[in-house]
């Protein structure tokens, strides 16, 4: 007698990250965002969020498809810049600085705040290459060799490519592209780092080795992962955050935040029915 | 030990059902049609081999070859003429390079500006625009090159320069292929999945690395395909070189002088009055063979070039 695979949500302790149950106001905040809202032209795709991301934190965004998590996120590192028409309203603050200010290079804004995205986009490039690409264009000179080996090995893949180096970072693996992607990111000595369903088109042992990497590098990183995969987020985050697109007066969808907290709590004691619907596989 | 043997009846029925119950006479009819139409083609480039190849035989029969690609005089029409093609090739290649030139850096920067820089309303003007370059009878570049460069330009900052001579044929022709370089060029580039430019945004590049360090390389091998169109057009080029150029096979490298290119030979000794089986006549045909197999090799080599290049996206 087997039941297919249910949705069921079955949280024991285990499953959540430990190590970081500061609460938050006892933590430095890296972003902090006021009353933020994202513009595709008219369309408000989200809006009025005011969140803040804690420093050596993992935050994850769930929430269904479609309400502004990808939006949201690619204005912490204003990628949101290149979409024609796109607008952030609010204040998105790093370490205290409006990054949407007047005086803001937004490629000064990307060098501290990477960004790993939902399909690995290695460059056509050797593996090395890959990873010396981010310290090249922002003028730091010398030998690579130290830092290549550095990255490869914090994203855990040293030990896989050391003796291909010079080979197509093609020839990987989806699961081993995407932790170039990773090194590649990190090559730059970021702060922060936004991962957009980093794992959707990975195996579940790719996916394993990913949420492992991203445990080891909340050391040194913050780090903010938008995910489809609820379990996921239990596993990883230490705080989670639940949107949901909800229809106006006018009848148009719009991304709200429903709930902010601790990802234990947010898991096991949903203070909005929304969220415990969304949870526990009611809804979405 | 086989214990479980499937129903015999279900299994035929089964196995009935998935037989093609009709021919399909108009897959057959589409596919024979296809066949034909490579055929046609296959057999149309034999053609033209042979038909170079036979006169050209007959030529070498009483021209050594060795007299034919290593001689530096070309001068077929007169008595007792000889027939060093070498001023031919160097015209041919002093033009083309002079196109080259032109048509590289202008091609491929267009495309970079279209591909990366250009707003989408612009893109949707200056795309369609660039293309009727493409469009115009290379006679009237011919006319433009001679009458407009030459004549108001180029006297003014060369005096020296001949009515008649490369430097005019060569920039109007770079002129000509802009819009095969470009267009391919920009869409090579616009192939390139926009993941891979978010990447390099997110990791602090501007625009102009993320177009010469990502994007371009990603493309090189549509951009190296376009640069061989555009070179293979120069190359068989005939029009403007007649016209511009004048038909004074020389063997210089100074592009202020008229030259002579094998296109514009083979153009101006085909529409004269040689009597056929003359040699001057069968001159044509090995000159035509020689430009055949000098572009195949050049097709043949960046074919190759383009596949080491080539990167495939997942
Ligand atoms: N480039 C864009 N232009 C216009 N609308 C967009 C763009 N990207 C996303 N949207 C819209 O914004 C809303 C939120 O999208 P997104 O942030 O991708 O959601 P999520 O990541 O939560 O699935 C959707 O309605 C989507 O259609
Ligand atoms: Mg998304």
């Amino acid at each position: 007698m087997s039941t297919p695979d249910e949705v069921t949500l079955k949280l024991s302790s285990s499953m959540l990250r430990h190590g970081s149950e500061l609460p938050l106001h006892a933590r430095e905040t890296v972003f902090s965002l006021d009353d933020v809202s994202v513009f595709y032209g008219d369309y408000e795709a989200i809006r009025n969020v005011t969140l803040p991301i804690g420093k050596n934190e993992i935050t994850a965004f769930i929430g269904p498809s479609g309400c502004g998590k990808s939006t949201l996120l690619r204005s912490f590192n204003r990628m949101n810049d290149l979409i024609p028409g796109a607008r952030v309203q609010g204040t998105v603050a790093y370490h205290g600085t409006d990054i949407y200010g007047p005086d803001v290079d937004p490629i000064e804004v990307r060098r501290r705040v990477g960004m790993v995205f939902q399909k690995p986009n290695v460059f056509p490039k050797s593996i090395y290459e890959n990873v010396a690409y981010g310290p090249k264009v922002n003028g730091i000179k010398g030998n690579y060799d130290d830092l290549v080996e550095e990255c490869l090995t914090r994203a855990a893949l040293w030990n896989e490519v050391k003796d291909d180096l010079k080979k197509s970072a093609y020839a990987l693996s989806g699961g081993q592209q995407q932790r170039l992607v990773i090194a590649r990111c990190i090559a730059v000595r970021p702060d922060v780092i936004l991962m957009d369903e980093p794992c959707a088109s990975l195996d579940p042992i790719a996916t394993a080795k990913i949420e492992d990497l991203m445990g080891e590098l909340a050391k040194d990183y913050t780090i903010v992962i938008v995910t489809h995969n609820m379990q996921q987020a239990a596993r990883v985050s230490d705080r989670t955050a639940f949107f949901t697109a909800e229809l106006d007066d006018n009848g148009i969808r719009h991304g709200r935040l429903v709930e902010f907290g601790p990802t234990r709590e947010l898991f096991s004691s949903p203070s909005d029915k929304r969220t415990e619907d969304y949870i526990s596989g009611r809804f979405g | 030990m086989s214990t479980i043997n499937p129903d015999a009846t279900a299994l035929t029925a089964a196995a009935n059902s998935l037989r093609r119950s009709k021919p399909h006479y108009g897959e057959r009819v589409i596919r024979g049609l296809l066949l034909l139409a490579a055929v046609v083609s296959v057999l149309t480039t034999f053609g033209i081999v042979i038909s170079l190849l036979i006169p050209s035989i007959e030529f070498f029969t009483e021209i050594p070859i060795g007299d034919f690609l290593f001689g530096t005089t070309w001068t077929p029409l007169f008595m007792n003429g000889e027939f060093g093609v070498l001023p031919l090739v160097s015209g041919t290649l002093v033009i083309t390079g002079i196109a080259i030139i032109v048509a590289i850096p202008l091609g491929l920067g267009s495309a970079i500006y279209l591909s990366e820089y250009a707003s989408l309303r612009v893109r949707k003007v200056l795309k369609p625009t660039l293309e009727v370059l493409a469009g115009i009878p290379t006679v009237v570049f011919g006319f433009f090159a001679l009458e407009f460069l030459t004549q108001l330009v180029l006297v003014k900052i060369f005096p020296g320069i001949e009515v008649f001579n490369a430097l005019s044929a060569g920039i109007i022709m770079g002129i000509m292929i802009i819009p095969t370089i470009a267009s391919l060029s920009e869409d090579a580039m616009a192939a390139v999945p926009s993941g891979l430019r978010d990447g390099a945004y997110a990791l602090g590049s501007t625009k102009r690395q993320t177009a010469m360090k990502v994007v371009i390389p990603a493309a090189l091998s549509g951009i190296v395909a376009a640069f061989v169109l555009g070179i293979s057009r120069a190359i068989g080029e005939t029009m403007i070189v007649t016209i511009a150029a004048g038909l004074q096979p020389q063997l210089t490298l100074n592009p202020l002088q008229g030259m002579q290119t094998m296109t514009s030979y083979i153009a101006a000794a085909g529409s004269g009055d040689l009597a056929t089986g003359s040699i001057e006549y069968k001159s044509i045909f090995a000159v035509g063979l020689l430009l055949f197999i000098l572009t195949f090799i050049m097709n043949v080599f960046s074919i190759r070039l383009v596949r080491r290049f080539r990167q495939v996206y997942q």
